[in-house]
Order: structure tokens, then C-alpha cells, then sequence
């Protein structure tokens, strides 16, 4: 048995769950991180522009450096509309020309002279973007390098990443819902012939021994092969038993004779008082074996006849008839009034004569063992497309509550009962099924007799 | 309340001379109307004149706000504002300012602080940075002329028509056009530069004509007009339009010409410093400023023009000056940090003084 059980559908939302929230973080991370490189490079260009701008209006003229400061590079970072600018202007002899004499970021400005650098830092207390351009100036006393550092706040840039990242946010958002509402029909899809199994185990007949023909994917299979294979053993198992208990019913059937024509030998007036009664429970027991060694051989006749023999109609008052007068021992009470009640127009059923005889006798017996006070009836009718054979008696009948069960093997409703042996009802019920119609019992009251009914279906049609 | 707040203030100005004397300014209190709940200070490079109605309108609806109103040249309203920021000195609540390039370079240094509000919602991209300068008014940059002395047909309708003018009559207009000295106001600086970038080679060839007929340059607007009203000068160039309205409604002689070749138009600005003693009060004025009742008011008596609203009556210009593309507004962002650059200004101006300042009558 397993210890806890867990849906397997809860099984693979959890773990896909799982692995979506895991992608999705994955993907919205590398959402940030491209964003906040998308925007940095946009915004990157623009203040390079601006720089390369400033550095142009570096000219060298009589003899000295001037600077003059192109509006167009400020017009060109006011792109980025709510930035604040920061720029120092650094002539060839490192002092500063022109701009914010303390913005001074870790750059190290002779490095700028291969490429533009860019850094991120602060200045005032802000978050800025920093870039250094230099430009060679050719001036009296030879070649020496300027530059311009331009520093921007990030405001236009943080505002860029943040909405980049929010439209990635969404549509992850949006892609991880449609992937977790997709698994979870997948999933319910897949898992439905599983139900369809459980379902289809659940809707057999419990004497049905024959194997499973439910169709179920290749995963499937092998658990439903198990399953055959595990029926067919058990179907096996259970006919060798039956066969092995009619064998033994067969091997003590022969004794049984003989002890029972013994005892009948014996001379009972020469016996003891005492000795006389032992005498005679031993006769009644012996008959009791006897009886029931017949019903353990009938019941497996029943079966095994079901398995080999072809049906063929069978006359419905003539077999209640024949069932009625091998039921009534000649030794009956002769104060228990048996009726006998057939039906106006013969009724035909698909059957066996010999089970079906078995099957009415021993309801008949079970009757007259277990009920009949004083009358017994036996009625053949019909009841729609039912031909109907109906056993009453005067008897205070079974309590509904035990109907189930006294249709199982070796039941009895009265456990003290002497020589109940309990394999009539389940005979009758079982050759009732197998012909396709049913063992019922109906309820006696103030008006109606206890009442037992073998139904079974018409052999043509009911028409 | 009232005389307690009042004592303090006049203690407060007796423990300070220095201060009062740095400020170098005309400084007027207007007492609250009501019970004295707060004291705004403001700092402008602004006439008193235009501000008054405005200053009177405000308490009529916050009674309880006494106003000490301080009146000073761009030049020295920035330099103030830049000790301000450095902590080196008490400041006032709100700055404003024509020389609306120098509030950027406040903003852009930090010492600004940002406001949001219903009424900073309405104002114009162009004449608002960051949230934190607003443009309060809207004004166009005229020429002014004196009925007296310059005959109906001499009258110049555009930037190129002034340089003819000059140039057919040297002798009559020799020493009698005026304009800014931009080396004293932050303001003159700003339209000079603004109109060598609008039309650099027309502005090089009026400048060129300017420097020919000596044309006298006087610190301020109001200077220049006084010159004009007084008749020593026929003709002035680059004046604010709201100046000029004021002085053409008191002398008729005055006329105004907007230029149709491209007219500047300067939206004057309104900061709130970050170490403003009552930043509340500052925005409360800024707020009012950017009201349409504010607005209304300031059309009516202290700028006469707007946005929105029709040329004023007697003043020479196209209709839809800013729709016809002729008013350029000077966009208050980033660009104008390049009018704030030490060697910019430096060699600006040297140059400029080169071709007109050898002219300069200092009288």
C-alpha cells in the first residue's frame, strides 16, 4: 500500500510549476540585463555624439587653444529630457578649460586616447553615465591631448530599462500562463486513460475472471498485461479449486453411499434409547453430507456446463415443472400444501434444461427447508420480456438487508441453522446471470408472500 | 502676530547688514492682509512694477502670507542663488528670473527642487525642465521705436530691415539705437546668444551695422526705454515685449514691432530652491503664477502677452506668432547650459563688446 496518496496531475503541475517560475525569473533577468544594455547603448551614442560635438570645438588659433561650446551637443543630450549634463573641457597641459572643474571620474583620460571610455559613477550625489573622448591638438610647442568628459544623469536611461523590462515582465507573464492553462489540459489529457482503466476495472462483474480488453496507450500496457496475466492466473486458480472440490464431492459421494446403506442396517430395535437417537443424528447428518456433497457437485456441473455447452430454448413450465418434482421429496409434510401454477402460453428462455432445473430446485428446497410454514407456490409467468419463475412460501422470509449475501457460496442466513449449506441461492443466482437475468427477492408483508423469483430473459424477444 | 513677525524681520535686518547689503537689491515687504500665518521671500529679476498686481492678487486669496518681494539684476540673482546652494547663504523661497538659463544651470547644478501640481501640468513642454523651472510668462522680444523722430516708412519690420535702415541713414540713427549691455544682464546675454543661433549671418551683419552707428547699450530694459521716452535715442532693439507694452501704454509716442522674420520669446522662469526656508510657500506662489487666474492677471497688468491670447492692442506684429513658426520660443532644457558656459559667455561677450562696447557711452 503506498504511504500518502498524491494526484499525479499534482505531481506534474508542481514540477512544471516549478520549472516555468525558474525560466521565467531566468528570462525576465536576462530581460533586465538587456534593457539596461539596450537603453545604456541608445543613450551611450548620443552622449558620444555630444562629446565628439565638444571636442570639434576645441581649435587651436594664435598660438593658444580655444573652445567654442557647440549649443547643438547640449540640444543632442536634451534628448534625453530630464537628464542633468556635467561636462569638463581638459586642455593639453591638464588643466581644466571649461565645465565643472571637479567632475573628475575614475577614468584614466590617457587611455581615452585609443577609443572613447565609458564608465558609470556619480557626481553631486546623482547616479551619472560618464564618457571621455580626446582629440590631438596641434599646437605650438607640438602635439598635445585634449579632452572632454561628459557626464549625464541616468534618468532617461533607468526610465528606458524600467518600460523595456516591463513589456518583457508581461509578455513572460503572459507566455508562462498560456504554457501552465496548456500543461495542465495536456496533462488531464494524458492522464485520462488511466481513469478510463480504473473505470473500466471498476465496472466489471466481480465473477468476471476474463481478461481486460480496454484499449490504453503503449505506457499503459504493461501494467494491463500484469493485470491480465494476474486474472488469468487467479481464473485458473478458481477452476481448479472448483474442479478439485467437485472431485472430492465425486470421491466422497462413494463411502458416503455406503455408509449411508450401513447405517440403515443397523437394527434400530435392538438399540439402547439413548443409542437410537445417536443413531438417528447420525442418519440425519449422513443425509446432510449427502445433500451437500450433491450441491458442491451440481454447482460445479452448473459452471463447467456454462463453459463448454451451447444453449438451446428450453420450455419454462416444463423445467419448473421437472425442478418441483425433484425438490418435493416423497417424504414431505404432508401438512405443507405445495401448488404448482404454470404459465398460460408456453414461455421459451435460452438456456441449459439441466442447470436451469438445478437452478429452480434449489430454490424450491431452500424454501422448503428454510421457510414453508405450511405452503409453498410455485409460479411460472411472464413480466414483460422476463419469463419469471416466482417461489413463495408462508415462511417469515429473509430480511432484505441479507439479500446480497445470501447469494454468495456458503452463506447462511441462520448460522445455526442444521444442514444449511448455503450454496442453493448462490447456484440459482449464478445460473441466473449467466443466462442473462437475475435472482430476486421480494419482501413478504401483510398481504404477499415471502417470495423469490428467477427472471429470465425470453428467447425471442418477448414478442 | 503680526508686529512680533515684523520686529523679527527688522531684528533680522539689523543683525545682518551684510547680508542685506550683498543682496544689492530693492527689497519691499507687503504685510499679510490677514492674521500673519507665513513669510515668503522672493527673489527676482523682475520689475516690481509688473510683479505688484500679481503680488496683490495672491493675497487676496492667501491673506495670510506676508511677501518680502527682493528685486535684483540677473547677474546678481544668480550669484546669490549659486551661494545659496552652496550653503553659504539664507535664501529665499522661490527665484524668478528672466535669465532663464541660469535657473537651468541652478537646476542642473542641484540646487533646484522638483514640483508637480495641476497647474505645472499646464504648462508648455518648451517652458518646463525637469519639474523643477518653470516658464511663467510669455514674451516676445520687440523692437521700439519713437513716433517722434523715425518716420512711419523707416519703421523695421524684421531683423534685416533694421540692418538697411541703419545702413541707408548712418548719420540720422548714429547714437540713437539702444540695447542691453550683456555683459551687466544675464538676460541680454541670453536673447544676444539666442539670436546669433537663430540667424547667424544676419545677426553677424546687424551686429556689424550696430557697432557702425554706435549704438549706446544700457544695463536694463527699463533703462534702455527711459532713453527712449527721454528722446535721446530713436530706436531700440531687443527689449521684452511686456516692458515695452508698459512704456508705450504711458507714452503714446512708442511704438512696437514685433520682427516677422523670426521673433524670440522669452517665458520668464520660476525655481524653488532646494534649501528654500518655506519650500510650501514658494510652491504655493509658483502654483499661483501657473493658475489661469494667475495668468489672467498677468496678462491684464504686468506681461500683457500670452500664449493664448491676441497681440495687445497698438503693437505692429503677425497674428499667430507662434503658429506661423515667427515666435521662436526660447526652450527652457538642457541647451541653454551651452549660454551658461564660462568660455562661451567669456568669449561671447568679448566679442560682442568688441564690435559694439567701443562705442559705449558710459554716461
Amino acid at each position: 500500500m503506498m504511504p500518502h496518496s498524491t494526484s499525479l496531475f499534482a505531481r506534474l503541475m508542481r514540477r512544471v510549476g516549478v520549472v516555468l517560475a525558474l525560466g521565467a525569473a531566468a528570462l525576465i533577468t536576462a530581460a533586465w540585463f538587456y534593457a539596461r544594455t539596450a537603453a545604456n547603448e541608445a543613450y551611450d551614442r548620443l552622449q558620444l555624439g555630444a562629446a565628439f560635438q565638444m571636442s570639434e570645438g576645441l581649435v587651436v588659433a594664435d598660438g593658444s587653444l580655444h573652445f567654442v561650446l557647440p549649443p547643438s551637443a547640449f540640444e543632442l543630450l536634451g534628448l534625453a529630457q530630464r537628464d542633468r549634463i556635467f561636462y569638463r573641457v581638459v586642455d593639453p597641459s591638464g588643466t581644466t578649460l571649461t565645465g565643472y572643474p571637479d567632475l573628475a571620474p575614475k577614468i584614466d583620460l590617457a587611455a581615452s586616447r585609443i577609443g572613447p571610455i565609458f564608465t558609470n559613477g556619480s557626481y553631486l550625489g546623482v547616479a551619472v553615465r560618464n564618457v571621455a573622448v580626446s582629440r590631438a591638438m596641434s599646437m605650438p610647442q607640438g602635439t598635445g591631448w585634449a579632452y572632454v568628459v561628459v557626464a549625464q544623469t541616468t534618468e532617461a536611461r533607468q526610465a528606458l530599462a524600467s518600460e523595456l523590462t516591463t513589456r518583457a515582465v508581461i509578455l513572460v507573464a503572459i507566455m508562462s500562463l498560456v504554457a501552465v492553462i496548456g500543461t495542465a489540459l495536456a496533462v488531464r489529457y494524458s492522464l485520462q486513460p488511466v481513469g478510463d482503466l480504473g473505470a473500466a476495472l471498476r465496472r466489471r462483474d466481480p465473477q468476471d475472471l476474463t481478461p481486460l480488453t480496454v484499449s490504453v496507450p503503449d505506457e499503459l500496457s504493461p501494467f494491463v498485461t500484469s493485470i491480465n496475466h494476474f486474472i488469468t492466473r487467479l481464473d485458473e486458480r478458481v477452476k481448479l479449486l472448483q474442479r478439485y472440490i467437485a472431485d472430492s464431492a465425486h470421491q466422497i459421494r462413494t463411502p458416503l453411499t455406503a455408509l449411508s446403506a450401513q447405517v440403515s442396517l443397523i437394527d434400530e430395535e435392538k438399540l439402547a434409547p439413548d443409542d437410537r437417537r445417536h443413531l438417528q443424528r447420525v442418519q440425519s447428518r449422513t443425509t446432510e453430507l449427502a445433500r451437500l456433497t450433491n450441491q458442491l457437485l451440481n454447482h460445479a456441473m452448473v459452471i463447467h456446463r456454462f463453459d463448454s455447452i451451447h444453449l438451446e430454448p428450453v420450455a419454462l413450465n416444463d423445467v419448473a415443472r421437472k425442478a418441483l418434482r425433484n425438490a418435493v421429496p416423497i417424504t414431505v409434510d404432508p401438512d405443507i400444501v405445495v401448488s404448482f401454477e404454470p404459465a398460460d402460453e408456453e414461455l421459451t428462455v435460452l438456456g441449459d434444461m439441466l442447470s436451469l432445473r438445478e437452478a429452480i430446485a434449489n430454490v424450491i428446497d431452500n424454501a422448503l427447508r428454510h421457510g414453508v410454514a405450511a405452503h409453498l407456490e410455485v409460479h411460472v409467468r411472464q413480466r414483460g420480456n422476463f419469463g419469471v419463475v416466482d417461489v413463495l412460501d408462508d415462511g417469515p422470509g429473509i430480511q432484505a438487508a441479507d439479500w446480497a449475501q445470501v447469494t454468495s457460496r456458503f452463506y447462511s442466513s441462520r448460522s445455526d441453522a442444521e444442514g444449511a449449506s448455503g450454496l442453493g441461492f448462490a447456484i440459482a443466482s449464478e445460473v441466473a446471470v449467466k443466462l442473462g437475468g437475475q435472482l430476486r427477492f421480494r419482501e413478504r408483508t401483510a398481504t404477499e408472500l415471502f417470495c423469490v423469483s428467477i427472471e429470465l430473459p425470453l428467447a425471442n424477444g418477448g414478442s | 502676530m503680526r508686529w512680533i513677525s515684523s520686529v523679527a524681520l527688522t531684528v533680522l535686518a539689523l543683525l545682518m547688514p551684510m547680508q542685506a547689503k550683498a543682496l544689492e537689491g530693492d527689497r519691499e515687504i507687503f504685510p499679510a492682509k490677514g492674521p500673519d500665518a507665513g513669510h515668503l521671500v522672493v527673489h527676482a529679476a523682475t520689475d516690481l512694477a509688473a510683479m505688484r498686481p500679481l503680488i496683490d492678487d495672491f493675497q487676496n486669496i492667501y491673506p495670510n502670507i506676508a511677501i518680502e518681494f527682493t528685486d535684483m539684476v540677473t547677474n546678481d540673482l544668480f550669484r546669490q542663488a549659486t551661494k545659496v546652494c552652496a550653503g553659504e547663504a539664507e535664501g529665499a523661497d522661490i527665484l524668478l528670473s528672466s535669465s532663464v538659463d541660469q535657473l537651468v544651470r541652478l537646476a542642473n547644478d542641484g540646487c533646484a527642487q522638483p514640483h508637480s501640481s495641476s497647474e505645472t501640468k499646464g504648462v508648455p513642454a518648451w517652458a518646463n525642465w525637469r519639474d523643477e523651472v518653470f516658464g511663467f510668462t510669455f514674451e516676445p522680444v520687440v523692437f521700439v521705436y519713437d513716433r517722434r523722430t523715425v518716420p512711419p516708412e523707416d519703421v523695421p519690420v524684421s531683423h534685416d530691415a533694421l540692418s538697411d535702415l541703419l545702413r541707408r541713414n548712418p548719420e540720422k540713427y548714429r547714437g540713437r539705437v539702444g540695447t542691453y549691455d550683456i555683459a551687466a544682464s544675464g538676460v541680454g546675454y541670453l536673447l544676444a546668444f539666442n539670436d546669433s543661433r537663430q540667424a547667424p549671418t544676419a545677426n553677424g551683419r546687424l551686429l556689424e551695422t550696430l557697432s557702425r552707428t554706435e549704438t549706446v547699450i544700457r544695463c536694463c530694459n527699463n533703462e534702455v526705454l527711459g532713453e527712449l521716452v527721454a528722446g535721446r535715442i530713436s530706436l531700440a532693439y531687443n527689449v521684452l515685449g511686456s516692458y515695452a507694452y508698459a512704456a508705450a501704454r504711458a507714452n503714446t509716442a512708442l511704438g512696437i514691432v514685433l520682427p516677422r522674420d523670426y521673433t524670440l520669446i522669452l517665458s520668464r522662469g520660476a525655481l524653488i530652491p532646494s534649501r528654500a526656508p518655506h519650500p510650501d510657500l514658494g510652491k504655493t506662489f509658483l502654483n499661483y503664477l501657473l493658475s489661469v487666474r494667475g495668468r489672467r492677471v498677468a496678462q491684464e497688468k504686468s506681461f500683457f502677452f500670452a500664449e493664448d491670447a491676441a497681440l495687445p492692442a497698438g503693437v505692429d506684429g503677425p497674428a499667430a506668432l507662434v503658429e506661423s513658426g515667427i515666435g521662436r520660443p526660447i526652450r527652457i532644457g538642457p541647451a541653454l547650459l551651452a549660454a551658461q558656459d564660462e568660455i562661451q559667455r567669456k568669449t561671447f561677450i568679448a566679442d560682442w563688446m568688441e564690435l559694439i562696447g567701443r562705442t559705449r557711452s558710459d554716461r
